[in-house]
């Protein structure tokens, strides 16, 4: 096959799917509700107690208190993604609170939250 | 000795049957509300990983083809190119299939770049398009040296080995639940391919078939699956990007960065780049054999079943 017509049938594949997908709303995230939040955790770390979970009013990120310490889940396209809070920075930006892991598969979140949301995440972080 | 035969590159061939399969797939889900998951942004990084594997061979090529025609100058073997010597080595292939993909569950260095095909959480047509970008740094290219010794052309090597990744793309679906039971003891199946796709601890490290699913059950990694249990997909640890990039070298950096890390042995270094996916020095981590065992102490009911026998 020549080059060429391998190159318009990828990039014309790639685009048409993707158009496609979009239009048909597949590119909404996964919304959660607490208990949608802790049996995200548990797929993740089945190993972990969970004590208690802190939903986003949007319900695309849950802080999770665990008997490993504090974790994040979050909305990752249509499916979910969760990381104990360890080796971390968090930036607090208007009406969000940026996470960077320092963790190459996942290296950054935004998780939108309000003022009082913003002051109730950051407490509990600090919650021992 | 026979030099100069070609063979057509089937895969770039059929990208218009892998387009043209994934709207069928697309329709089919729409119109029956069932057989399958699609998202945007995965399925777009699962289309991107597979354009960027055939650049890869594109580019990379020579490098298998220069060590197959240095094999193929070095044999005194030429088993010719009839219909049945092509079934053979399709035969053959498939079986060195078979240990490549299983070396690449097993090895981290060849898990490194096996690892990309596993990293969605959606099991769709696109996904069979998610495919390795590095792999010819993994080597394995060497467990092809047998078929050309033996005497089959290097093209022909090559051809039987896109006929197999062919073969593999329309089981990567939902679609299709189970297939007659003749089919299903001997092909591999979506069925059968799905529970290589699944994270849960029964699934992990079974199913390493290409086209026949006889291997498995010859070597001991056949599972069946469960209609009690559906296959979750993805990784043990899912990954938290869509970037291709980082979907097609994460586990490369991972590795050297665990290797290099100071106070190490040099076994452990060695047991970083070469031993299972999750071996750790200082056992903080979960090889699938670990995975294995926990879930049995959280449920000891299911130990002897499919998954947790062995």
């Amino acid at each position: 096959m020549p080059l060429w017509l391998l190159l318009i049938l990828v990039v014309g594949g790639i685009g048409g799917i993707t158009l496609l997908l979009h239009l048909s709303g597949k590119s909404q995230r996964v919304v959660m509700s607490v208990e949608d939040a802790r049996t995200a955790w548990h797929r993740h770390f089945p190993d972990d107690l969970i004590e208690d979970a802190l939903l986003s009013h949007d319900g695309h990120a849950a802080l999770v208190s665990t008997s490993q310490g504090p974790g994040l889940v979050w909305a990752f396209g249509a499916d979910t993604v969760a990381r104990h809070l360890r080796d971390f920075d968090m930036i607090d930006a208007k009406g969000r609170l940026n996470f960077m892991f320092h963790d190459y598969t996942a290296p950054r979140v935004s998780v939108v939250l309000t003022d009082p949301e913003r002051r109730k995440w950051k407490a509990w972080m600090q919650t021992p | 000795m026979t030099q100069t035969i070609s063979y057509p590159d089937v895969v770039q061939l059929a990208v218009p049957l892998f387009i043209a399969a994934i709207l069928i797939e697309l329709l089919w889900i729409a119109l029956r509300g069932r057989g399958g998951r699609y998202e945007t942004r995965d399925a777009v990084t699962s289309l991107i990983m597979g354009a960027g594997n055939v650049a890869a061979g594109i580019l990379l090529g020579f490098i298998a083809w220069g060590f197959f025609m240095w094999l193929w100058a070095l044999t005194p073997l030429d088993l010719g190119t009839s219909v049945g010597v092509v079934v053979l080595c399709f035969v053959l292939d498939d079986l060195r299939y078979y240990w490549v993909h299983r070396f690449g569950h097993r090895i981290r260095w060849v898990w490194a770049s096996h690892v990309n095909h596993h990293s969605s959480q959606h099991y769709n047509l696109t996904t069979a398009l998610r495919q390795t970008w590095t792999g010819t740094f993994t080597f394995m290219m060497i467990v092809r040296a047998p078929l050309i010794l033996l005497g089959f052309h290097p093209a022909m090597v090559l051809f039987v080995g896109g006929l197999n990744l062919i073969y593999q793309f329309w089981i990567h679906t939902e679609a299709i639940t189970r297939l007659p039971r003749w089919f299903e003891a001997v092909m591999n199946t979506p069925s059968h391919h799905r529970v290589h796709h699944g994270r849960n601890a029964r699934y992990l490290d079974a199913n390493y078939a290409g086209v026949f699913i006889i291997w498995d059950k010859m070597f001991g990694t056949f599972v069946p699956e469960l209609d009690s249990e559906k296959p979750d997909y993805g990784l043990v640890q899912n990954l938290g990007t869509f970037n291709p990039v980082r979907v097609a070298f994460h586990e490369w950096i991972g590795l050297v960065r665990d290797a290099v890390q100071p106070g190490l042995t040099l076994r452990q270094r060695l047991g970083y780049a070469f031993g299972p996916p999750g071996y750790s020095h200082d056992g903080s981590r979960d090889t699938s054999e670990g995975i294995k065992a926990k879930h049995l102490e959280r449920n000891p009911q299911d130990a002897g079943t499919p998954g947790f026998s062995g």
